[in-house]
């Protein structure tokens, strides 16, 4: 964690503000090694001597646009690169992502998300990848454990099938909200979830039979009538 | 090609009817002249009828009535009388020139036609022959001699002559009126691409080329028309597009130091509310101005689509979940009420999802004191038509203020200035409806509440 704050940040913007601001923020928040450019060229320049570790640019530019500049940085180097656009529309952001951008933030944008998505992209390219582990959770008296796909209680251990487990993994990856009944065919049979009513019905009745104490009057997995399930996690 | 052969229909009925007309009003007049003609006055079998009645006999000599005298004279005509055997026995104003004995050869000659270039004519009187004659070269005569079976045959003859006219009529007609329509199709057809709005050159040959010309011109000057207008179209909402990058960062750099001001835990509790306040409204300005510029993009035909095949229920049940997982205020009841789970559509996916959150946004918006809404998805009574409706049973809105709601805010449409919200989610509701070929109606509901019907090209 604390190796990415000391990684080196180029901000590249004509507005001397806004790279004022960008900077502000991002050296309260820890980072030190920020450096600025105005101008492409200068980016360019910048690029190749301090070599940034990544660098967040504006799409227009006065000499030059973000995407031509990125391209030319891309013979070079391989840094990660944030587009910052006033241009917000969805065929820039698709050109944007289009080119091998991280990400690609719309004008005006709170620093805080700026921020967010600054280090997430810092983290996955240069954190150590950890072992991504599935979450084990509790319902009630079982415990639910989506690595292994079982589900254990005091009478013993129940194995997921495969449909039953991307199903109760895309429940809790939004836990307390609605997930409605096409997000969960798509899940499970990647398809619609037209032809797939009474199939999904059975997975979930089988489901509730696992996890719940009693599977026909379910706590944990409620139905929202006409818009599909939610799983509900106390207390996790 | 319909309103030619029209066209050509009654130019052919029309040519008939003048030629029929134009030849019994010739008939007519000829039949009258020459009649006229004919009976100019006394005809001169009538004046040398009356001689031969008023000529007198006492003995050896002959006295005419004055009367007959008169006539004669009238006609600048002398008169004679001959006996049996051809002598001259009387004679009134008769010329010098001429004989006073005729042989049998000479009455049948003159009486056929003229005497010493005299036209003569001859009534039979008990003693001879009266004949009467007029100055020279005042008369023609003629002599008609026809077969009998020529006559009998001058009924059928004349039929025929007559039929054979309308038939050289009709087929003249026909011939001037297809030459007529040949020059003409090309302009009709010149006319109906400009009322499709397409662009069309005409020939400009024979005589209606300086029409063509004409139809020409005007196509020329709607394909101008028509570029100026896309060129304004494209100004406009470039200049839209240029004014929201514009306040795009200035709006940054407000919300970026409200919300740091926001979090700094140094501040007084009353400022960091305030910041907190500029925040809000920040956020508020930059939704308008990506709502601005969305609607200008669709209201311009600018906005790309990312069409994918879609199914309304699905869309419904997505937009629905949102608005609960994001926390619905409780007096407002969300429902969804599948009745075709089958209908698609080809649409954009996040844009007929904005569509329908602005319309679930609208039910909120209009009824702070709660009400139910529910989202529907049927097919239409039109095979073709895919609908999603978004029903609330709220305070509604009064039918004559409907029209207004899909105008721009601020447009000259608009019957009344705006009441509350910045008024661009129904607008941007029709004209996403638009983009994708269909439309949006809303009307007030049954009793009460206001209905909103999002009506797409169902995909078959």
């Amino acid at each position: 964690m604390e190796n990415i704050k000391n990684k080196k940040l180029l901000i590249v913007d004509d507005e001397q503000a806004i790279r004022e601001m960008i900077d502000g923020f991002l050296r309260k928040d820890g980072f030190t090694r920020i450096y600025h450019a105005s101008y492409y060229a200068e980016a360019l320049e910048l690029s190749r001597t301090v070599k940034p570790d990544i660098a967040i640019l504006d799409v227009m530019l006065p000499d030059g646009d973000g995407f031509s500049l990125l391209t030319a940085l891309r013979q070079f180097s391989s840094m990660p690169v944030l587009f910052l656009s006033a241009k917000g529309e969805d065929e820039d952001r698709l050109l944007g992502l289009g080119l091998g951008a991280d990400d690609y933030i719309v004008k005006p944008f709170l620093p805080r998300e700026l921020l967010l998505r600054l280090i997430a992209v810092l983290r996955r390219i240069y954190a150590p990848p950890k072992e991504e582990m599935r979450p084990v959770f509790t319902l009630g008296n079982r415990i639910i454990d989506l690595e292994s796909g079982m589900v254990k209680s005091a009478s013993g251990e129940q194995a997921l099938t495969a449909k039953e487990h991307a199903l109760l993994t895309k429940l809790h990856a939004q836990q307390g909200g609605i997930v409605t009944s096409d997000m969960l065919c798509q899940a499970a049979w990647g398809d619609d979830y037209y032809g797939y009513e009474n199939t999904l019905m059975v997975h979930i009745r089988r489901i509730r039979e696992k996890i719940e104490a009693d599977p026909s009057a379910p706590t944990s997995l409620l139905t929202v009538r006409g818009l599909g399930y939610k799983l509900m996690v106390k207390g996790e | 090609m319909d309103g030619t052969i029209t066209i050509l229909k009654r130019f052919i009925s029309t040519t008939m009817l003048i030629s029929i007309l134009l030849l019994v009003l010739n008939l007519l007049l000829l039949g009258l002249w020459i009649f006229k003609g004919m009976n100019e006055g006394n005809s001169p079998n009538t004046v040398v009828r009356q001689v031969a009645e008023n000529l007198k006999v006492s003995g050896q000599s002959y006295s005419l009535a004055p009367e007959a005298a008169q006539l004669l004279d009238q006609h600048r005509a002398w008169a004679m009388l001959l006996d049996q055997s051809g002598q001259l026995v009387w004679s009134h104003k008769l010329p010098e020139e001429l004989p006073a004995s005729y042989s049998i050869t000479d009455v049948a000659k003159f009486s056929r036609s003229f005497l010493m270039d005299y036209p003569v004519f001859v009534w039979e009187v008990g003693e001879g022959l009266v004949v009467a004659g007029y100055p020279k070269h005042s008369l023609a005569k003629y002599q008609n001699i026809y077969p009998v079976g020529w006559v009998e045959e001058l009924p059928t003859k004349t039929a025929l002559l007559l039929i054979a006219n309308i038939v050289l009529v009709l087929l003249l007609s026909l011939f001037i009126g297809s030459r007529l329509i040949r020059s003409i199709r090309p302009l009709t057809r010149g006319i109906q691409a400009l009322a499709d709005d397409t662009e069309v050159h005409v020939e400009p040959v024979g005589v209606l080329r300086e029409l063509a010309k004409r139809i020409n011109g005007v196509s020329e000057l709607l394909k101008q028309k028509r570029s100026a207008l896309i060129s304004r179209d494209e100004a406009r909402s470039n200049w839209i597009a240029g004014i929201s990058h514009d306040i795009r960062t200035p709006l940054s750099l407000v919300l970026g130091y409200a919300s740091v001001l926001e979090e700094n835990a140094e501040l007084p509790e009353e400022s960091r509310h305030q910041a907190g306040m500029i925040t809000r409204q920040g956020e508020k300005l930059r939704t308008l101005i990506s709502d601005l510029n969305l609607v200008s993009m669709l209201e311009y035909e600018m906005q790309p689509l990312q069409i994918k095949l879609l199914r309304l229920s699905a869309l419904a049940r997505n937009a629905a979940s949102e608005y609960l997982n994001n926390g619905l205020a409780e007096q407002f009841v969300l429902e969804v009420d599948i009745a075709d789970e089958g209908v698609q559509v080809q649409g954009d996916e996040k844009l007929l999802l904005r569509a329908i959150a602005n319309l679930i946004q609208n039910c909120i918006n209009h009824n702070p004191g709660g009400c139910r809404i529910v989202l529907q998805t049927l097919t239409g009574t039109d095979k073709n038509i895919g609908r999603l409706i978004v029903a609330d049973d709220g305070r509604g809105i009064p039918p004559d203020r409907i029209p207004d709601l899909l105008e721009l805010p601020y447009s000259a449409k608009r019957q009344r200035p705006l009441q509350d919200g910045h008024g661009l989610g129904l607008p941007m509701v029709a004209r996403i409806a638009k983009a994708h070929h269909g439309r949006l109606i809303l009307s007030s509901g049954s009793d009460s509440g206001l209905t909103a019907e999002l009506e797409l090209p169902r995909h078959k």
